[in-house]
């Protein structure tokens, strides 16, 4: 009854991939969770939405990439160390060829600049752009924001690197491995046949068959390890990802650690609580808001860090535009100013794209994630966690 | 409009300011007649946007025709100057720069390396009744009800889909191939359905397709979606942008033995920097290769290294921009040897009849083809240090009869 209704409605319901879509949806989620907490935090404390923040995220991105090109990890040094193995190979046929040692030490640097770059940059952007504006109306700060975010935009087309879009070499990544975690294995009949077809492609290399006899062999031996890949259910993930998950719940529990338990937090708290009552109680709110731009700018940093090298994106300058779109939904979602909720709201964003995705409509993925803000928005028009006060004017 | 009819008053008015010439329009708008000294070819190039690095060879390679018939004495008596404008990578910029040229007089256009600017140019050259030769536009309706004004000199994308679908099917012997097409371009829609079109007709079976945007940069959802199909071969049919990061992402859901394979837009020294070890070894359809050993392709090498301080071309599309020039100064000599009138009309009449034209990405012929001749395409592999040529395809083996 139900694989006939799926049918009908054109689902093809696969389950065993349905947890490692879980994980891929965790991991894009995270992401978005980073990069909404920036959002959510300068809303909490300025209702501003800095609509500046994807290209922080742009920013910090770029960080990443020139830092890693410093620590010679240039496309120029890249071909030049791979040109200079194959002519040593050239050379000497017995060479085995090398590849650029990486080491975790690169990526400590990489993502402590990129934070830093960013926090920097958070303060700058606030002081120049925003403080200036703090006392005009909501419309004027709301429209230096795009007006600082498309600056910023510009100013990158003309002094980063931008065409073509360069990336972060793969070679900078010492996490690369596979990581598999096998919850139910594939059906024994597929697996005994993958096993057959292993010894019977080893059986006929033994015996000098012919290259097309091999070939036909080693073509079905695939097939079969796709099969059982396809089939079982598994989780599969490289160490890079493992180590990203890490560090944005590491990030998330030290942000939870400040805001709560340390004096710089207790004064962001006010701040947003009631920005002038927490200055009539002698708070330096400007101090506070300055902390809280940087805050938000160095978590956007890390995320962008994280992205750019363990998932090999390429980067020009209006590639803050799509992450920051998504993730402010997700604080909308969440319930904007509200820091739980930003973390929700960007795990829910990426895990309602990866089960679209399962299901089989990767071509609506986008416009699902704003579905699902219209509906939760209609019940709870503050957001899943956030107050739905009505807002004295 | 109201603009383009402005421009094509200030053309006017130039044209007979600098050469006195006055004659009616020909044909469906004007177009010019090259007077004086020179003759004047106008080119659109990307000198700043995304499309930088394919704008810059272009030039570089249209600049190497320029000198090479002005060194051998140029056109009856008369120099070629080539006058190029930018576009910025912009459609919109591209038609202002089509406009530009058109008023100062060029005799024909050349350009563009995309089919979205090109298109853009198109309306110019066919509002003033100039020849326009394409440089890297491969999408079909870029030379559709030209009334044989506009012509290519790279093949289409109904060529580079059917080419890969034949190989995949043919040479790497895949039968199950699954497909991830960039929504947002009309270029990776087209090229993913030619693809499919073709391997199905072929006997191959498409498990599933899967879609993107340009700009998204994580993948896991629908390469999933696509392991649990089990295919043994991957199409992508965007540009290496998203390519890279894909290819990686691929590896790491751990579909090892899969192959991948695209079209010309994975052509980029970045690729391999975006995609790294995952991207090695992929298959994708380009125009020419440095490593030919056909003698068009080494004579241009050669002079252009020599005019380059000693580098390669970075992109195909040095040679392509070499071959549009070339072209067009071709078809120009063709006039002068036959004493024809040097206008554009004429000049677009003889571009149109042209037959095996020896060009450094290939023999163009374009005498009853409307404006696509059957190019040759290439299957070239992915290797660490940049792509390693595979196999040659002409239109006729690959194309459905």
């Amino acid at each position: 009854m139900d694989a006939l209704f799926y049918t009908l409605v054109g689902i093809d319901l696969n389950w065993s991939s349905l947890p490692q879509q879980l994980v891929n949806g965790l991991v894009v989620g995270s992401i978005y969770a980073l990069i909404a907490l920036g959002y959510t935090m300068v809303y909490g404390v300025l209702r501003l939405i800095n609509f500046a923040h994807g290209e922080v995220f742009m920013l910090g991105a770029y960080t990443a990439l020139l830092s890693s090109w410093v620590m010679g990890f240039s496309p120029d040094a890249i071909r030049k160390f791979y040109e200079s193995e194959a002519a040593k190979k050239l050379a000497d046929p017995s060479y085995v060829e090398r590849s650029i040692p990486a080491d975790p030490f690169n990526l400590v640097i990489m993502i402590l600049l990129a934070m830093a770059v960013c926090a920097v940059i958070g303060a700058v952007i606030e002081f120049f752009a925003y403080r200036p504006m703090r006392n005009q109306s909501r419309t004027a700060a709301l429209i230096t924001a795009i007006g600082v975010s498309l600056l910023l935009q510009y100013a990158g087309s003309l002094f980063l690197p931008a065409s073509p879009p360069p990336s972060v070499a793969m070679e900078v990544n010492p996490y690369q491995t596979n990581v598999s975690v096998t919850l139910v294995p594939a059906p024994k009949e597929i697996r005994d046949k993958f096993d057959d077809s292993v010894s019977a492609l080893e059986a006929a290399k033994e015996s000098g068959a012919d290259a097309e006899t091999i070939g036909d062999l080693e073509r079905k031996k695939n097939d079969l390890e796709g099969q059982v890949a396809a089939t079982a259910t598994a989780i599969t993930m490289t160490q890079g990802k493992i180590v990203m998950l890490l560090t944005v719940l590491v990030l998330m529990a030290a942000l939870r650690f400040l805001v709560l338990k340390t004096p710089a937090g207790r004064s962001m708290r006010a701040a947003s609580h009631d920005f002038d009552s927490a200055s009539l109680m002698g708070i330096n709110v400007n101090r506070v808001v300055t902390f809280t731009f940087m805050l938000g700018s160095a978590l956007a940093g890390a995320g962008a860090m994280m992205l750019v090298t363990f998932e090999g994106t390429s980067m020009q300058p209006f590639f803050g535009m799509a992450p920051g779109v998504k993730a402010f939904v997700a604080a909308v979602l969440g319930g904007i100013g509200n820091i739980p909720g930003a973390v929700l709201g960007g795990i829910l964003m990426g895990l309602a794209e990866t089960l679209v995705t399962w299901l089989g409509f990767s071509n609506y993925k986008d416009a699902v994630a704003f579905v699902i803000l219209f509906i939760v928005l209609m019940f709870r028009p503050g957001g899943l966690l956030g107050s739905s006060k009505v807002e004295k004017v | 409009m109201a603009l383009a009819s402005l421009a094509w008053l200030g053309g006017c008015k130039d044209t007979a300011a600098s050469g006195g010439d006055t004659k009616e329009p020909a044909a469906s708008g004007g177009g010019a007649t090259a007077t004086g000294d020179v003759i004047k070819i106008g080119l659109v190039a990307s000198q700043g946007g995304d499309l930088r690095p394919w704008g810059q060879d272009c030039i570089a390679g249209a600049r190497l025709a320029e000198a090479e018939i002005n060194a051998a004495g140029g056109i009856g008596g008369k120099k070629i100057q080539l006058i190029v404008e930018d576009s910025n990578s912009k459609p919109e910029e591209g038609k202002s720069a089509a406009e530009k040229l058109a008023s100062e007089g060029v005799i024909g256009l050349v350009g563009e390396v995309a089919s979205g600017i090109t298109l853009q140019m198109k309306t110019v050259a066919m509002d003033r009744g100039l020849p326009l030769i394409a440089v890297g536009a491969t999408n079909p309706d870029v030379t559709k009800d030209s009334n044989g004004l506009v012509s290519r000199v790279c093949y289409t994308d109904d060529v580079q889909g059917p080419v890969m679908a034949f190989f995949a099917y043919n040479d790497l012997k895949l039968r199950k191939v699954a497909i991830m097409t960039d929504n947002k371009q009309p270029y990776s829609q087209g090229l993913s359905a030619s693809f499919a079109k073709r391997f199905k007709e072929l006997g191959g079976e498409i498990v599933g397709e899967e879609f993107y945007q340009s700009g998204e940069n994580q993948f896991g959802g629908q390469l999933t979606s696509i392991k649990s199909k089990n295919p043994d071969g991957i199409f992508m049919s965007g540009y290496f942008t998203e390519v890279g990061p894909m290819a990686r992402q691929i590896r790491q859901q751990g579909m090892t033995n899969v192959k991948l394979m695209g079209g010309d837009g994975w052509d980029s020294t970045e690729l391999t920097s975006s995609g790294g070890d995952a991207i090695v070894g992929g298959y994708f359809c380009n125009h020419y290769n440095n490593a030919e050993d056909r003698p068009e392709v080494q004579d241009f090498l050669k002079k252009f290294r020599e005019a380059n301080n000693g580098n390669d071309p970075g992109t195909t599309m040095a040679a392509l921009g070499y071959d549009a020039t070339m072209l067009m100064i071709d078809a120009l000599k063709r006039m002068d040897a036959a004493k024809a009138t040097m206008d554009s009309a004429t000049l677009a009449k003889t571009i149109s009849e042209t037959v095996d034209f020896p060009g450094v990405s290939g023999k163009i012929t374009l005498q009853g083809m409307n404006g696509d001749p059957e190019k040759r395409a290439l299957v070239v592999q992915v290797t660490k240090t940049g792509q390693e040529f595979v196999k040659a395809y002409e239109p006729s083996e690959v194309v459905a009869k």
